[in-house]
């Protein structure tokens, strides 16, 4: 139960006494080497929107966790300094006090949830703070209405899509009526769309309730306009800025490049140019699809597909989630089988091919890259694809050497593919489908919750390739990545090809884009606002 | 009906003849007690008999595999009567064959049973229950339904697995030793995720303000009133009036020895 | 009772309960078809007995890895109820076939104040659940109506496999595990952690 008199004796001074003080709070899994938090000191006030950037691995989401008095106790960690809630120092709340005036929500969909239904997920937080229950089927519905759910209050939240998922974790967090709302990376698994919706609907329910909101993030775009002040954590895990949006990016935009973080496009000067699409030279087919039907258990997932694709050329597939998208991709790959039409690679019928030639000749680099790793070194994951293929001893060592080099992996030569940070199992991953330089590269949403840093250097890799010849597909929700890297887009909706041509193309088809609910990159947004059009699809 | 008796008494109710059937080695008591429970089955359930079938039938052949193996190998303590025939070094007796077929309609029992269960019972209340009358710690309770949330998203990481795999150039597994390092190979990543997940659905639990006590309100109020008793009584009640029926007829076998 | 345990533990534990209720159901079939394939040459009886070791790993794996009072219990009863929510065709019973196989494991550990997690115990555990499992099939599923040398012989076969499928193997699958890091918070990754650290230095 809340500490009431607490309440109200700060009541009067709440202008005087932050939200949350945090006075040089350092943190760590362990006692040994530099501590991953390092001596941080800040405060979050009340009904205040605070943003904190940060490169992946900085140690954002553990602050967040320290906030509300989990660490270090629940990883078996060690902090030093001091955090108060109120003023009051957060180990004298009793257990569970603190969490249920601070609601979080977390990055990923698929973990946060302890209940099958969406319903039940609802009354578990209600039943934690002891609501009575003669309450808590109007306070539930108060809820859904609020996140824009009441319909799916019965489904299985399994079912449910990922920018669904995030609003009943919103709505449940909600129903603790926190001091403070805790958002950590909460639109990284989510699609553009889902993403900006979930923003709007933090924004409106801030206004409404005045609440204090952290925001942990690494895109900052959406969050951009409605955050009152912005910190910034180095890879040292040192807090090095503290103030208005404005005042931070202005003062620190090199050392925040440098620190990974996603500057907001506004301020970014540099790669907002589109690509320099290539079109004429353009090498031989190296794949062609006609007629293609694919079904799964009935249901038609991709209905007349029909497309070429050539060497040196860099096409990317967008379209909602469900569209087909990485069916197309799983199909052309050959790893799924079409009930109709032909696909041709390099001039003979997919199915012809011997599988270990195809897969010499094809790459395919999954969404998340732990599911390619088959061995227990970074060695071996590289050597696995060569020792299948016969090469000589010799041969395969430089060869190994040179990939290492090139992808910087040179110091984890016999680490556990898992235990690497995720720019690295990125890099591996993708690695392990160059010992010869294939035809074809797939990638299905490669560049998903990734910094600043690891998605530049992947796309560095893959227009090297690029230019060596070949050709490169990206299944993608990413507009901007879209308008600056790619020379040809197909827009796939219910399982057909709604547009296929240049990125330029597509930004004119206004009724396309709303179908397939898309974005538009921000450089034309940006040059749409400055010409006084509406700037955005969605809404 | 069924499907609103208490889950976790419905459980135990199921459970007392699940278990006292497999000290029956006639076949009079299986029969008369499988045909009690599909009975009842569906006079006090909406379960569509072709659903049903469904389900029970592919076991009625695993029942009879039983029984045939069961034939071929009963012990001298069982195998007494006539011989039937003999084949190879087999030698089937009446009594093999007797106790045979009552071991496959034991088996089809305990289906009927737990389809019975299966079929009628929500998860999420059965957990529910087992904490609210049994007195399970919530700890454990809502442990468990954490971890039971993940069981499709099982199914779908195991096929991406399958065609991530079979993009390395992997292909079928080989050999004794292919297939250990084959279990291998799915069951690390598998376990990997699922130990992460583990991990972050803990930490949300608790930042919901989850402790583990039991000083928590309920959203569903599980309870135990007469209809369940009556359920109860029915389904373990029975079960005693098909035994003594079975002793006075003359078939009840237990371990063999009759009675 | 649950005091000690943290609450990761628990889902831990939970979710290593549902992996193995799936691979447990997968060799239920897959024992079915060993089975048939023995029949010809009279060794039917043996189709279970050699496999049925994997049914006890997940206690071996989940004591192993969280080290505290009643992991191999719970965790095996947790496969079983599973199962037979996803339907199994061993019916309720299993269930009630789980606690046992549970509590032969959980015995070793108690026996040693879960202090002592080396192969050998691992090992011991495997076979003590094979024993426990044997004397409930004894009334359970008929056992007792096959002839004394069959007896003798399924028994061994039963307990090496225990021995080897979840003993052995389930040390062999926590400590590939644990080399992914992912343990890192529980007892088995510490123990890992630590014996980096002293190489290491």
């Amino acid at each position: 139960m809340k500490n009431q008199h607490l309440n109200q004796g700060d009541m009067k001074r709440s202008n005087l006494t932050p939200l949350i003080r945090v006075e040089n709070l350092s943190f760590d899994y362990d006692k040994k080497g530099p501590s991953l938090i390092h001596n941080i000191s800040f405060s979050l006030n009340e009904g205040e929107v605070t943003l904190l950037m940060g490169a992946s691995g900085s140690g954002k989401s553990t602050v967040s966790l320290c906030l509300n008095g989990l660490y270090p106790e629940a990883v078996e960690g060690y902090s030093e300094g001091n955090i108060y809630f109120r003023g009051q120092e957060i180990s004298q709340f009793e257990k569970g006090e603190l969490n249920q005036q601070i609601g979080i929500v977390f990055q990923d969909p698929e973990s946060q949830f302890c209940m099958v239904t969406v319903e039940n997920e609802l009354a578990f937080t209600m039943e934690n703070i002891q609501t009575p229950r003669e309450e808590m089927a109007s306070k539930m519905d108060d809820v859904l209405e609020a996140v824009g759910l009441t319909d799916l209050k019965e489904r299985p939240i399994h079912e449910l899509s990922g920018g669904q998922k995030q609003k009943v974790a919103l709505a449940s967090v909600l129903l603790l009526e926190p001091e403070l709302l805790i958002l950590d990376e909460p639109t990284a698994n989510l699609d553009p769309v889902s993403s900006l919706e979930f923003v709007e609907l933090v924004n409106q329910l801030q206004k409404d309730r005045g609440m204090a909101v952290f925001i942990i993030e690494h895109q900052l775009d959406d969050w951009i306009s409605f955050t009152d002040r912005v910190l910034a954590l180095s890879r040292e895990g040192e807090l090095f800025a503290d103030g208005s949006p404005d005042h931070v990016f202005q003062k620190y935009e090199k050392r925040l490049v440098s620190e990974g973080v996603h500057l907001p496009k506004d301020i970014q000067s540099s790669s907002l140019h589109p690509a320099t699409r290539t079109t004429d030279d353009l090498g031989g087919e190296t794949v062609s699809i006609q007629n293609l039907d694919f079904k799964r258990k009935k249901k038609t997932i991709l209905s007349e597909v029909n497309f070429s694709l050539y060497q040196k050329e860099f096409v990317a597939i967008v379209g909602e989630n469900g569209a087909g998208k990485s069916t197309l991709l799983q199909v052309m790959a050959g790893i799924l089988t079409p009930n109709k039409g032909n696909i041709t690679f390099l001039n003979q019928p997919l199915k012809q091919w011997g599988e270990q030639s195809l897969r010499q000749k094809m790459g395919f680099v999954f969404q998340n890259p732990e599911h390619q790793f088959i061995t227990d070194t970074v060695y071996d994951e590289l050597a696995f694809g060569m020792k299948l293929n016969g090469t000589p001893e010799q041969e395969m060592k430089e060869k190994i050497d040179e990939l290492l080099r090139h992808f910087q992996l040179q110091n984890h030569l016999w680490s556990n593919p898992f235990s690497l940070s995720g720019g690295q199992k990125r890099r591996l991953s993708v690695a392990t489908m160059l010992d010869e330089t294939p035809e074809l590269l797939l990638f299905d949403e490669p560049t998903f919750g990734q910094d600043a840093k690891t998605t530049e250097e992947l796309m560095s890799m893959v227009l090297e390739l690029k230019n060596k010849g070949t050709t490169i597909v990206f299944v993608t929700h990413d507009m901007d990545l879209v308008d600056q890297y790619c020379e040809r887009t197909f827009v796939l909706n219910k399982g057909k090809v709604a547009f296929q041509g240049s990125p330029d193309e597509l930004w004119k088809k206004e009724e396309v884009l709303v179908e397939a609910r898309l974005r538009l990159p921000y450089r034309i947004r940006k040059q749409r606002t400055e010409a006084g059009e509406v700037y955005d699809l969605v809404r | 009906m069924i499907s609103s008796v208490n889950p976790a008494l419905k459980m135990v109710a199921i459970l007392i003849p699940g278990v006292l059937l497999s000290f029956s080695f006639d076949i009079f008591t299986p029969l008369a007690y499988l045909i009690f429970v599909v009975a009842f089955t569906f006079m006090f359930s909406n379960i569509p008999v072709k659903k049903w079938l469904l389900v029970f039938t592919p076991f009625v052949f695993l029942a009879l595999g039983f029984a045939w193996m069961t034939m071929l190998y009963t012990s001298e303590g069982f195998s007494g009567g006539s011989v039937l025939f003999e084949f190879w070094w087999f030698e089937v007796t009446t009594g093999g064959l007797m106790v045979g077929i009552s071991l496959a309609l034991r088996s089809l029992c305990f289906v009927a049973l737990s389809l019975m269960f299966i079929l009628t019972t929500d998860s999420t209340k059965f957990m529910l229950s087992l904490m609210q009358q049994f007195k399970l710690p919530p700890k454990l309770t809502f442990g468990i339904l954490a971890g039971y949330r993940f069981l499709p998203t099982f199914k779908h990481e195991f096929e991406v697995l399958r065609q991530a795999h079979r993009i390395r150039g992997i292909g079928r597994a080989k050999g004794v030793k292919g297939r250990i390092e084959q279990f291998r190979r799915y069951a690390i990543p598998l376990m990997a995720n699922a130990i992460r997940k583990a991990e972050r659905v803990a930490i949300a639990m608790e930042s919901k303000g989850f402790t583990g006590e039991t000083d928590r309100t309920h959203y569903h109020h599980m309870t135990i009133g007469k209809k369940d008793w009556a359920f109860f009584a029915s389904i373990v009640g029975t079960f005693f009036i098909v035994i003594i029926t079975s002793y006075q007829l003359g078939y009840l076998n237990i371990f063999g020895r009759q009675f | 009772m649950m005091k000690q345990w943290k609450l990761k533990e628990i889902v831990l534990m939970s979710i290593f309960g549902v992996v193995f209720a799936v691979i447990y159901l997968l060799f239920y079939f897959f024992g079915q078809g060993l089975r048939n394939f023995l029949t010809p040459f009279g060794l039917a009886p043996f189709g279970y007995e050699i496999i049925f070791g994997i049914w006890f790993i997940v206690s071996i794996i989940a004591a192993y890895v969280i080290r505290k009072a009643g992991a191999a219990f719970w965790s095996e009863l947790i496969a079983g109820t599973v199962q037979v929510l996803i339907g199994s065709p061993a019916g309720p019973q299993l269930i009630i076939s789980a606690a046992i196989q549970g509590l032969g494991a959980e015995a070793v550990f108690l026996a040693t104040r879960y202090r002592n997690f080396s192969l050998y115990v691992l090992v011991l555990a495997g076979m003590s659940a094979a024993v426990f499992s044997y004397a409930w099939g004894w009334f359970q599923s008929g056992l007792a109506a096959l002839t004394p040398g069959l007896i003798i012989a399924t028994f061994s076969v039963r307990v090496i496999s225990g021995a080897l499928l979840a003993g052995l193997l389930g040390k062999y699958i926590s400590d590939q595990l644990a080399q992914t890091g992912v343990l890192r918070g529980y007892a088995l990754g510490k123990e890992w952690q630590e014996k980096r650290e002293k190489s290491a230095s």
